[in-house]
């Protein structure tokens, strides 16, 4: 059975230049478990994708299945991560990390110790009175990507979350993200416009086509190796790496000069 | 040469650089009065401030005038402030109430608010309240505005977040909003406690009985200069102390933004 299902997803802008088309009758499933990758090129609804199923946009047209049902959004069931790391700067690292809790009205002590749990366990200990600008990027990822397994979401959405850091710390947090999500049987949405990660990551990758998005199509991702490192090793990773590149139309050649 | 400046650019040679460049400018002052070269009429001398200050400390007049201005300003600028703030966090919370009121504040906010004094103190009397509301006026609307923006400005993204974590909007407000603002709403303390003072003196001006504004508003009736120069100097000296009350809040309020050890940039 899907987790979740996006059935005929529209959605437009008003523009100074009139109406822009993003989504047009947009359809696909999310199974239980599934690491999903979204692909698509730059400017063709990724993230507008990623707020409907956020519950931060209302679609135009078409219906969100949450577990057989329909949803006017997953607000309060997702974890969502983005680029921007979203540490609010004056909460301490143990002070953000607790916020998903909070807000559900769990008492300050027992926060406290789950957060100091999660701490420990990623490596944080001895920072968690820390407030964020004294921390790296890497770092600041990290309480990110705890503060979002903290709550315990249904499904992760996760948009570009590692690519403002460099590659070593990339392959490290992707290592913890695949090993959490492994561990707790987590299901991923993760938009991305990088090939290579979710190739890495995914069990299946989604190719959107340009504005207004449609898939384009869908690739079943046969790696079992799941570590970051093992999966870029692995044999048939080119081949994935290849196709969806292909798919995607890149050009990397310059045409001769005429 | 060289050797001198970067001997200067230290917190020592800066202070040492202070005190000389006023002692100087007070002995070129002096100096003139003595030459016939500056009225002593109209413009008093330094001795003379002095002799004046220190009379007012020996009698216990002017600490008593200063802190009765203090008073009124402190109190003005701490209800207005507060007042000003949370109106303007509030505006963020109702998007009609905003767009209502928006352009009637902006255009409150263009009313020289000094042209009210008169008015003021016909309503509120010619005591301690008159001022202190004087100080509300010019504070609080100032102190709006600027709150309202800040709670605008806070990053959408960071709402966004706490709206995936099932946050209702007063807890978007409690949690991101207020905080988010709170340098910006500091900021604006440190130019209105001195409007606090403004509002205190000028009510002092139109009609008191005590009050660092009293002394040199009836002193300079009298042409005492001294008299005058003492109370200004005793203004300086109270504003430059709540101007330092307010950075020691600052930092105290928010921690989260101190350099713990950022390397300063020589241009």
């Amino acid at each position: 059975m899907s987790k979740l299902s996006l059935q005929n997803i529209g959605k437009s802008f008003s523009t100074r230049a009139g109406k822009t088309r993003v989504l047009d009758g947009l359809s696909f499933d999310v199974r239980d478990g599934d690491f999903v990758s979204i692909i698509g090129p730059s400017g063709c609804g990724k993230s507008t994708i990623f707020n409907i199923v956020a519950g931060l946009l209302a679609p135009d047209e078409g219906t969100l299945i949450y577990e057989g049902a329909p949803v006017a959004g997953l607000r309060g069931r997702v974890g969502y991560m983005l680029q921007k790391d979203l540490l609010l700067p004056w909460r301490t690292v143990l002070q953000n990390i607790v916020l998903g809790l909070e807000v559900r009205g769990m008492s300050e002590k027992d926060a406290r110790e789950a957060a100091l749990d999660y701490i420990h366990t990623y490596g944080l200990g001895g920072f968690e009175n820390a407030y964020p600008r004294a921390l790296s990027g890497g770092m600041r990822q990290r309480v990110a990507l705890i503060r979002t397994l903290i709550v315990d979401p249904d499904i992760l959405l996760l948009d570009e979350p590692f690519s403002a850091l460099d590659y070593q710390t990339r392959l490290y947090l992707e290592g913890v993200l695949i090993d959490a999500v492994e561990r707790l049987k987590k299901t991923v949405i993760l938009v991305t416009h990088d090939i290579d990660e979710a190739v890495a990551l995914s069990r299946r990758v989604i190719v959107l086509g340009q504005r207004p998005a449609k898939v384009k199509a869908v690739h079943d991702i046969d790696i079992n190796e799941r570590s970051p490192i093992g999966a870029r090793s692995d044999p048939r990773f080119a081949g994935y790496f290849n196709a969806l590149c292909n798919e995607l139309d890149i050009q990397t050649q310059q045409r001769a000069l005429a | 040469m060289s050797g001198l400046i970067s001997r200067l650019d230290r917190p020592v040679g800066y202070v040492a650089l202070q005190i000389g460049l006023i002692l100087g400018v007070l002995a070129l002052w002096e100096g003139g009065v003595r030459a016939g070269i500056v009225s002593a009429f109209l413009f008093g001398s330094p001795l003379g401030v002095a002799k004046q200050l220190l009379r007012g400390l020996e009698d216990g007049s002017l600490l008593f005038d200063t802190w009765i201005t203090l008073y009124e300003a402190v109190l003005g600028f701490v209800i207005g402030t507060l007042a000003g703030s949370v109106l303007g966090l509030g505006l963020w919370y109702s998007r009609l109430v905003a767009r209502t009121f928006e352009p009637l504040i902006v255009a409150f906010n263009s009313v020289p608010k000094i042209a009210m004094a008169p008015v003021i103190i016909l309503w509120f009397g010619t005591g301690l309240l008159s001022k202190v509301a004087l100080a509300i006026s010019l504070t609080s609307i100032v102190a709006m505005i600027a709150a309202y923006q800040a709670a605008k400005d806070a990053d959408p993204d960071l709402q966004s977040l706490l709206l995936t974590l099932g946050a209702s909007k007063r807890q978007v407000f409690a949690k991101v909003i207020v905080p988010a603002s709170l340098p910006a709403i500091i900021a604006t303390c440190r130019i209105n406690v001195g409007f606090g003072l403004v509002g205190a003196v000028v009510g002092e001006f139109i009609s008191s009985q005590r009050g660092l504004g009293h002394i040199v508003f009836v002193a300079s009736s009298f042409y005492d200069l001294n008299s005058v120069w003492a109370g200004l100097f005793t203004l300086m000296a109270t504003g430059f102390l709540l101007y330092f009350a307010i950075n020691l809040f600052e930092r105290n309020v928010l921690r989260w933004k101190q350099d713990d050890h950022r390397q300063e940039i020589h241009v």
